[in-house]
């Protein structure tokens, strides 16, 4: 068993009366591959959004390295820089080109100098395949050009952990793919990373544990071969019903 | 012809009127867009400071986490902020004008009349240009603001690094506004004897009672100025807008 980088004890979150999260416990372990799957308002975005800070839980707390991650803007700012996320709707900075994206973490977070940002943002760029790109703009870029953009920026911050909130969702199926073997790449890499996902065929064949959540609940977490073959939920059963086999 | 209208020493139509005006007063002209220049230059400026600040501060969250003396000294900031900018909205730039002079000079504090219409401006302009850059934060999608904090960013340095530079690009047509009404309300600042363009028109028209001719020239004066500066920003604004093409960096195809 890895080291435990993320551990989410008890945590609930409510927007008003309604709970959208109810006592989530989970631990990530170094290099583990989670992919969260549910129906849409199950929780699951909310979940990575209060993983990144983005949403302030109610309730139960957040451990990095062991370590509560109180709600003080410092420490929330460093730990955000070793979780990065990648979203559905990429947000690259509009105001930038592709490798001032890259290079302004870097430069402006971690205080890099101009020529090590420089590297560091050529070879993610390389890596996604967007290197050529380094001069346009988001505005002229098509949708799964964004993300891998975005993939690369927060590669940039050297993240431990790489959260992934719907990242194909907005894509058309074309870009999808191209995006999916992107973070296929970078799961083989031993990248620690959880990734909210619709795509079924991604969670079952990457990632190393599959969490199922329902009505803010987690309702089965369990290796994917488990639980696309053999759910123990009813539920789980119910909404895996067309990947299961058979 | 054209010798006579220009050379004449006894005028005896409109536009040789106007002529023998704009000789015979040409320094207090020349100066009155001097001045008018300098006030709406300077006002506008320090005016957009003013409100770039108040309207960062009208941005500013309140975490429940934070100290209580942060959490005060903000909540004061910020109503200082909103009474502010209702005040100065709510209210004539020309009564403005003779309060802040009248009322500084009551305290005590002697000011020149060119100063206080700096202030006056400035003042007036900070309190439009509050609501202008709040109203440009906002129309920022959240999305810019959540990917630079989920990567680490203060939320300071979001402000000014991502949400701010766009925030800018999108109210720069407003700001041109701003300007170019403030080249025309300095106009009203004869009244705490300014000696601006307006101030020109009054005492050369008052010479000859030739009110219609002397307000005809400093027209010709406010709307040469208006249209140059709106030339200027439309095209700053074009060159600002950039490229629609980009240049592929070829170095790096061979990795496609």
């Amino acid at each position: 068993m890895g080291e435990k980088i993320i551990s989410i004890e008890n945590l609930s979150k409510s927007f008003g009366d309604h709970e959208v999260l109810r006592k989530i416990d989970i631990s990530v372990e170094k290099g583990e591959v989670i992919c969260i799957v549910g129906s849409s308002g199950s929780g699951k975005s909310t979940l990575l959004r209060c993983i990144n800070k983005l949403e302030r839980q109610t309730n139960g707390k957040i451990l990095y390295h062991g370590k509560e991650v109180r709600d003080v803007q410092k420490e929330i700012n460093e730990y955000r820089s070793k979780v990065g996320m990648v979203f559905q709707s990429f947000n690259l900075f509009n105001n930038m080109t592709v490798l001032e994206n890259c290079m302004c973490g870097p430069r402006k977070i971690l205080h890099l100098s101009k020529e090590e940002s420089f590297d560091r943002a050529i070879r993610h760029l390389k890596k996604v395949g967007m290197a050529p790109y380094i001069n346009a703009t988001p505005a002229q870029l098509s949708g799964g050009q964004k993300q891998r953009v975005a993939i690369a920026r927060a590669l940039c911050m050297n993240p431990e952990v790489l959260l992934f909130d719907e990242p194909t969702s907005a894509l058309d199926p074309e870009m999808v793919g191209e995006v999916l073997s992107v973070m296929k790449e970078l799961a083989q890499t031993g990248l620690t990373m959880i990734i909210v996902t619709h795509e079924m065929a991604f969670a079952r064949d990457v990632s190393t544990r599959t969490i199922f959540m329902d009505k803010g609940y987690v309702v089965e977490d369990a290796a994917p071969m488990e639980l696309f073959t053999n759910p123990k939920n009813p539920r789980t059963r119910e909404f895996l019903g067309r990947y299961l086999a058979g | 012809m054209l010798e006579r209208i220009f050379s004449s020493a006894d005028p005896t139509n409109s536009l040789e009127w106007m002529i023998f005006m704009a000789r015979k007063y040409s320094s207090m002209f020349l100066q009155g867009t001097w001045l008018t220049l300098y006030i709406a230059v300077l006002g506008t400026i320090f005016g957009f400071l003013l409100g770039y600040v108040v309207g960062i501060i009208q941005d500013l969250k309140i975490n429940k986490e934070d100290h209580i003396v942060k959490k005060g000294m903000t909540r004061v900031l910020k109503a200082i902020c909103v009474v502010y900018v209702e005040v100065f909205r709510g209210t004539p730039m020309i009564v403005q004008a003779m309060i802040v002079f009248y009322g500084l000079r009551q305290a005590g504090v002697e000011m020149a009349p060119s100063v206080a219409g700096i202030l006056v401006t400035l003042l007036n302009t900070g309190a439009y240009m509050a609501e202008t850059v709040r109203a440009g934060i906002n129309s920022i999608d959240n999305g810019q603001r959540e990917g630079a904090l989920a990567m680490g960013m203060s939320p300071m340095k979001t402000m000014f690094y991502i949400i701010l530079p766009q925030a800018f690009k999108n109210i720069i047509p407003e700001m041109a506004n701003t300007f170019l009404t403030n080249l025309k309300m300095t106009s009203v600042l004869n009244v705490i004897a300014v000696q601006e363009l307006f101030m020109a028109a009054k005492t050369a028209g008052g010479t000859y009672y030739k009110y219609f001719e002397a307000y005809l020239i400093i027209a010709v004066i406010y709307f040469v100025l208006c249209f140059v500066f709106n030339r200027v920003f439309l095209f700053l604004e074009k060159r600002m807008a950039g490229r629609n093409d980009y240049v592929l960096a070829v170095e790096y195809m061979e990795n496609q």
